[in-house]
């Protein structure tokens, strides 16, 4: 909270799409800390957004379509949208030495093995893909990540800030990934809970991440941050327990193992969206060490307040958006699991 | 309309309010929003936004009451008067004029010494629909009561305890559990704790002998939320908010039991509105809840970097950390206290009595607290002390290494 206090000098920020999920919470904050923004995209996804603040137009995907920032000069950049590495290379060499730090959203899944449990920042990459030729379009998710966080990084050095968010939640979010929880518990009744209490969960909201990042800007920081919350270690069970803590309902957990799920072919994290266990594929995603971080400032919001206004905003969603989540499983689903759950001959019964 | 009743979601140094204040703003911030007519249910936490199921509470304009509070400037009283008042009801208070003096100043007050002989002859005039009689353990307080009202009541609703109940050892536990053996009337009143639970059968016995088939007896559990005086739900919010390595008795199933204040206190208003006699257990919440669901939540609202440390209840018995006194709201369920935190309340359910989120009451109740004179803070009537604990939890972390 002390941080938040911490007026920098107000800067020049360029921002790199800044219309989609995360991007407009980091232009508001950056606008409320006093700093000067110009957002740079295509103009088509919601150009009404922040009618005062400057707006560059170029596609991406063109050659050229970075020309219209070269000559100009700000104090930081926000690259928030780029899976294709060919955008970092357009984008570093119309920027580089007019901008003083880089900040490239990455991803948790940059790590080579989302098998292992805690990785640090160290923890080995993957494979970087191409930036251009056959196989670069058609190059995984993380590996074209690796490749561009190694793109900014060779041109901008110590002013490159490699951030790694793992799951990015809260008001804006279409995935849905951490939504069906609140959603699911605030329906009530008897709730599929995956695994034991004490599975790891790890999730950041959108506002703490993008603040964040501001004051990374701010400080002019540089380096690689794995950034995602809470504070401490949680389990699964904190999370829906905190959550169910909003509501006033008759929502019952029914806890069931790990294995029993597997078996019945439910996903950790797809379908039980945040929840992941030991070994499982995506754990790494659900235990990232993240002390780089807090010493670099990183805060965190209650979370009753991230519950609250995820849902505030997806119940102004149109219906049938809210009917079809994107994550998480149906009701049916979850009904048929519960029944065989509840067949299984267990000791006690 | 509500966005000034937003509440601070990360708490701030308080501003320095004076309990009477502080009531009044805790009842308008806890539900008594009754902005025309509307039924004043809303509550802080959802009018930011989190929708609830909530059933529905009574009428929009309920018939206006002539109620008569006695107490009502303590813990749960000012919850009652305030919402009374926001539905439109004649609400008048009768005590010593001691406590909060200054509480509700255009609520008409009469003023008696219940323990005094004739104090209770200002009530000999007057008719009511309702008397709530709040404080009473003394069985010679209700019978006094009722001598000096008459027959001029239409209902009188007396606030029982769970400690009626003579054999805690049973989950699920309905009205119809057996009782204490009533104290007697005649003799001196004893106020020993251990007599806590046979005074209030011989009230509640009172209060049917005084007022017949028009007794309205509530039993409730942990009575919880700002103005708990007690300190034994604040413990945890305050425990959690402070962060660290926080002790966490039992397993995480462990059933609890509680009641915010609002809830109860509102509660009893309509079922005043409704005319609803007999004798009800009065917790919460709405479907079974344990300790974790009651710690995790808790935290849920806070910023903290608090981690929960389980220890089980026989090496806490073996470190002498008493249930319920050090931690608060928590009880083995085993043995004679098996079914002390589950108790059946299924028939105030079907009465009517509803229940906030968790999150409204661990805010309130936290923004409250830091409210509090500072020697009130520091010395804590329930919980552990931090010594305390860190011993215990370095005893465990040995142990269990």
């Amino acid at each position: 909270m002390t941080l938040d206090m911490r007026r920098s000098a107000p800067k020049t920020i360029l921002v790199l799409g800044g219309t989609g999920y995360i991007g407009p919470h980091l232009v508001e904050h950056a606008l409320a800390r006093g700093h000067t923004v110009t957002l740079f995209n295509r103009g088509q996804t919601k150009p009404g957004l922040f009618p005062g603040v400057e707006k560059l137009i170029g596609d991406r995907n063109t050659p050229s379509g970075h020309d219209v920032l070269t000559g100009r000069t700000w104090d930081v950049v926000y690259d928030l949208p780029t899976t294709n590495p060919q955008w970092i290379v357009n984008a570093t060499a119309a920027l580089r030495g007019n901008v003083a730090q880089y900040v490239y959203v990455s991803s948790t899944a940059a790590y080579k093995d989302f098998t292992r449990s805690f990785p640090d920042e160290m923890h080995p990459t993957q494979d970087p893909a191409p930036i251009s030729g056959p196989d670069a379009l058609g190059a995984a998710y993380g590996p074209k990540k690796v490749r561009c966080e190694q793109l900014v990084q060779a041109a901008f050095g110590a002013g490159a800030t490699v951030v790694r968010p793992g799951l990015i939640v809260g008001p804006g979010d279409l995935t849905d990934r951490f939504t069906y929880w609140p959603v699911r518990i605030e329906r009530g009744g008897e709730i599929l809970a995956p695994g034991t209490l004490d599975d790891p969960a790890q999730w950041i909201d959108v506002r703490d991440l993008m603040e964040w990042m501001v004051r990374l800007g701010e400080s002019g920081t540089g380096g690689v941050f794995n950034a995602v919350g809470p504070r401490t270690v949680c389990g699964i069970g904190e999370l829906l327990y905190g959550i169910k803590a909003c509501f006033a309902n008759d929502a019952q957990f029914t806890w069931v193992p790990q294995p029993f799920l597997t078996a019945q072919k439910v996903r950790s994290w797809g379908d039980m969206p945040v929840w992941s266990y030991t070994g499982a594929s995506t754990v790494a995603f659900c235990t990232s060490v993240i002390e780089k971080a807090l010493a670099a400032g990183l805060t965190f919001r209650p979370l009753a307040t991230t519950v609250r206004d995820a849902m505030t905003w997806y119940h102004a969603r149109p219906a049938e958006e809210q009917a079809k989540l994107r994550a998480g499983m149906s009701a049916e689903r979850e009904r048929e699991l519960l029944a065989l759950w509840h067949a299984q001959p267990r000791e006690g019964r | 309309m509500r966005a000034d009743h937003t509440p601070r979601l990360s708490p701030e140094p308080p501003v320095s309010l004076d309990r009477r204040h502080f009531l009044k703003t805790s009842a308008v911030l806890g539900g008594a929003l009754g902005v025309g007519g509307l039924p004043a249910i809303v509550n802080a936490f959802t009018t930011a936004g989190v929708r609830v199921s909530r059933p529905e509470t009574g009428a929009a304009q309920p018939t206006p009451l002539r109620i008569l509070i006695l107490g009502g400037t303590g813990f749960i009283g000012p919850n009652q008067v305030q919402y009374a008042l926001d539905r439109g009801h004649q609400v008048t208070l009768f005590n010593r004029g001691q406590t909060n003096a200054s509480l509700f100043p255009s609520v008409p007050r009469l003023i008696g010494d219940r323990n005094d002989p004739a104090g209770h002859d200002v009530l000999k005039r007057g008719t009511w629909d309702v008397v709530i009689d709040n404080p009473t353990t003394n069985p010679q307080w209700v019978r006094d009561a009722g001598r000096a009202l008459g027959g001029r009541v239409g209902q009188y609703m007396f606030v029982s305890t769970i400690s009626v109940y003579r054999d805690n050892s049973k989950p699920n536990m309905d009205e119809s559990g057996p009782l204490h053996a009533p104290t007697d009337i005649d003799a001196p009143f004893d106020r020993n704790a251990q007599f806590y639970g046979p005074n209030k059968v011989r009230s509640e016995q009172e209060a049917k002998a005084q007022f017949g088939d028009n007794v309205t007896i509530v039993r409730p559990g942990l009575i919880v939320g700002p103005g708990d005086l007690s300190d034994r739900f604040s413990y945890w919010p305050v425990r959690i908010d402070r962060g660290g390595d926080v002790l966490a008795p039992g397993t995480p199933n462990d059933p609890v039991q509680y009641v915010d204040a609002h809830d109860l206190s509102e509660w009893m208003v309509r079922v005043a509105e409704n005319r609803t006699f007999g004798t009800f257990n009065a917790t919460g919440p709405k479907t079974p809840t344990n300790i974790a669901e009651l710690l995790y939540g808790i935290k849920a609202v806070t910023t903290s970097d608090a981690r929960f440390t389980w220890v089980p209840a026989d090496f806490l018995a073996a470190q002498q950390v008493r249930s319920w006194s050090e931690m608060p709201v928590w009880m083995p369920p085993t043995g004679r206290t098996a079914g002390f935190m589950a108790v059946n309340c299924a028939r105030a359910i079907a009465a009517g009595l509803t229940f906030r989120p968790l999150a409204d009451t661990a805010l309130s109740t936290l923004d409250w607290y830091k409210t509090r004179p500072a020697a009130e803070q520091e010395k804590a009537r329930a919980g552990l002390a931090p010594d305390k604990e860190k011993t215990v939890l370095a005893a465990w972390h040995a142990r269990s290494r």
